[in-house]
């Protein structure tokens, strides 16, 4: 993690893009409610506190929720004692086995709950800090959270721009073969970069069919390589979990079945370059606005961005009611 | 819709549960699909979720299906497509969004499913998919499709907490639910709004079961658990489908001769 003004990257952090080219797509729908979700608290009496702190400290690291945007103290309505978030229940769930570390620790309590439901995330504007607090619990304010978001992306230009060429001139040669859908999608292993699967949209094929989509093309190809892999005992080393952590390049923004097929794939990353404003499930302001990679109902996210530069002007327009 | 339709949709889900409990026989996730032409009323393709065997996290039940259709067909585009616009699909549980919209792509006619998804369904749980307007038909066109829940309802959220009380070694970060009781009394409420409109309800299920959508409960038919039918095993289920199938390709090779 570099500190914002190391970042050897170009950030604007206001318009949310990277290096002028890459585009942060984020759906913005309902950032003003919070995922809530239950924390430990003792109430405790103040001079108890000094021990707590230290507790707090040795395994806040440990907390699978980071917990930096609450501030861990308030004061009990009475002003008579302190109320203190000591984890998240998903650091641990069971009661007997929270109060069992407590004990070891030697902590004096008057009291503990998992009643208290706190914010995921610290809201994205300074105004909901007060409000959520008010309402749930204190919070401090370190900024827009997407700001360190951004700036913790790793980010290779050189490398991106050159997948993208590579699926741009492929698109257009497509295009002049006669492939009514000229929409090229290449998947890159994040463990051996050489397993680079690059596919075609086939629904206009002779032997292809209606969801030949190239995404969902390159999933299979991906999990038709690692069956191989494994049934030969190929030391190759490629990942071995469904397509866990690839880097996803595609010409046009995905449908609604592509977007979610990412999603099932664990990708870690979609570029895409042309958006699709009428069948797309990827921008806020496409089709439905669905966001499919950041949904907090859906169990997976993918980063996803779109590439704003003219670069690749070589890809054919789509007729907008094509599903990509 | 007439009390005969009313059983033959009944029967058919049957089918998909049977094999959903073959699939977990086998070891994968209990969730099975039937495809049947609506003309003829005959099974036309069968699929069983097959994510782990396969490696492939968008193997599900029904694309496995059309795998099977889409062979028939090889070159034949306009072939397939209508022949998908025929189809009723039963599926046990909800299409996830992705089989949801390539559902949609493909025009089937209408689907019926048991339980709702409530991670990934995309006909009215998390999306609905089927009445959106922007996943459209292959050919660019805009329709709604209807799909409508709640047959073998209580069994196909059965065959899925036998299933969970297993593991899944393959993921990552298996996590152990070996501890978790296995309940076989309680049943979430469905909200059939989500789903359908009460005018569609009743043409579906009869204006007699109104009161059913009303109260968010299982129609009586589906009310108390039919064990015999989850407990059972079905080795012979996949021979018997393919076995139907293949007799209305004969009939299909007939007409085509006529």
């Amino acid at each position: 993690m570099v500190k914002k003004i190391h970042n050897p990257l170009k950030i604007d952090y206001k318009n949310c893009i990277i290096e002028d080219k890459l585009l942060q797509v984020k759906n913005f729908e309902n950032n003003d409610i919070p995922d809530l979700i239950p924390v430990w608290t003792l109430q405790i009496n103040p001079r108890d506190s000094k021990k707590i702190i230290e507790l707090i400290r040795s395994l806040q690291d440990k907390d699978p929720i980071s917990l930096q945007h609450l501030k861990r103290i308030q004061k009990t309505k009475d002003n008579k004692f302190l109320c203190v978030v000591i984890f998240s229940k998903e650091y641990m769930e069971d009661k007997d086995q929270v109060i069992t570390l407590l004990q070891k620790n030697d902590i004096k309590y008057n009291s503990i709950s998992d009643n208290v439901l706190v914010p995921r995330f610290a809201p994205m504007i300074k105004e909901l800090v007060h409000q959520w607090g008010k309402k749930y619990w204190p919070l401090t304010w370190n900024g827009n959270p997407n700001d360190q978001i951004l700036n913790d992306y790793v980010i290779n230009m050189d490398s991106i721009k050159n997948m993208l060429q590579k699926i741009a001139n492929l698109s257009e040669r497509e295009y002049t073969n006669g492939n009514k859908f000229p929409i090229v999608t290449a998947f890159v292993d994040p463990i051996n970069n050489n397993v680079k699967i690059v596919t075609t949209d086939k629904r206009s094929c002779k032997d292809g069919f209606a969801l030949d989509h190239s995404i969902m093309l390159a999933i299979k190809k991906v999990s038709t390589l690692q069956k191989m892999f494994k049934e030969n005992k190929d030391p190759i080393n490629m990942t071995s979990y469904l397509c866990l952590n690839y880097d996803v390049y595609t010409t046009h923004e995905p449908c609604s079945m592509c977007a979610m097929a990412l999603v099932h794939s664990r990708v870690k990353r979609c570029i895409f370059i042309k958006p699709m404003s009428m069948t797309g499930a990827l921008r806020s302001d496409s089709g439905d606005g669905y966001s499919l990679h950041d949904t907090k109902v859906l169990n997976s996210k993918y980063e996803v961005f779109q590439w704003l530069g003219d670069e690749y002007a070589n890809i054919p327009e789509l007729d907008p009611n094509v599903c990509c | 819709m007439t009390w005969e339709t009313i059983m033959t949709h009944k029967e058919h889900m049957a089918t998909a549960v049977k094999l959903a409990k073959y699939a977990l026989d086998k070891g994968e996730t209990p969730v099975a699909c039937i495809f049947v032409d609506k003309i003829t009323n005959q099974i036309v393709a069968y699929g069983m979720n097959d994510t782990n065997n396969s490696l492939n996290g968008i193997a599900h039940a029904e694309f496995m299906a059309i795998e099977q259709i889409k062979l028939r067909f090889s070159n034949d585009h306009k072939g397939f497509a209508e022949f998908c616009s025929n189809c009723i699909v039963y599926v046990t549980v909800e299409p996830c969004i992705m089989c949801a919209s390539a559902l949609k792509q493909l025009r089937i006619h209408k689907i019926y499913y048991g339980c709702g998804n409530d991670r990934f369904g995309g006909n009215g749980t998390v999306l609905s998919i089927n009445n959106n307007m922007s996943t459209l038909g292959y050919d660019g066109s805009i329709f709604q499709q209807k799909s409508i829940p709640g047959l073998y309802r209580r069994e196909a959220i059965m065959l899925l907490r036998y299933f969970y009380v297993k593991e899944n070694k393959r993921s990552p970060n298996p996590r152990a639910k070996l501890d978790r009781n296995l309940d076989t009394k309680n049943f979430p409420n469905i909200n059939w709004s989500q789903y359908m409109d009460r005018k569609l309800f009743g043409q579906e299920f009869g204006l007699n079961n109104l009161r059913n959508y009303d109260s968010m409960t299982d129609l009586e038919d589906y009310k108390s658990i039919d064990w015999d039918l989850i407990d059972s095993h079905y080795d012979s289920i996949v021979r018997d489908i393919k076995k139907e199938i293949k007799q209305f390709k004969q009939k299909e090779n007939k007409k085509l001769k006529i």
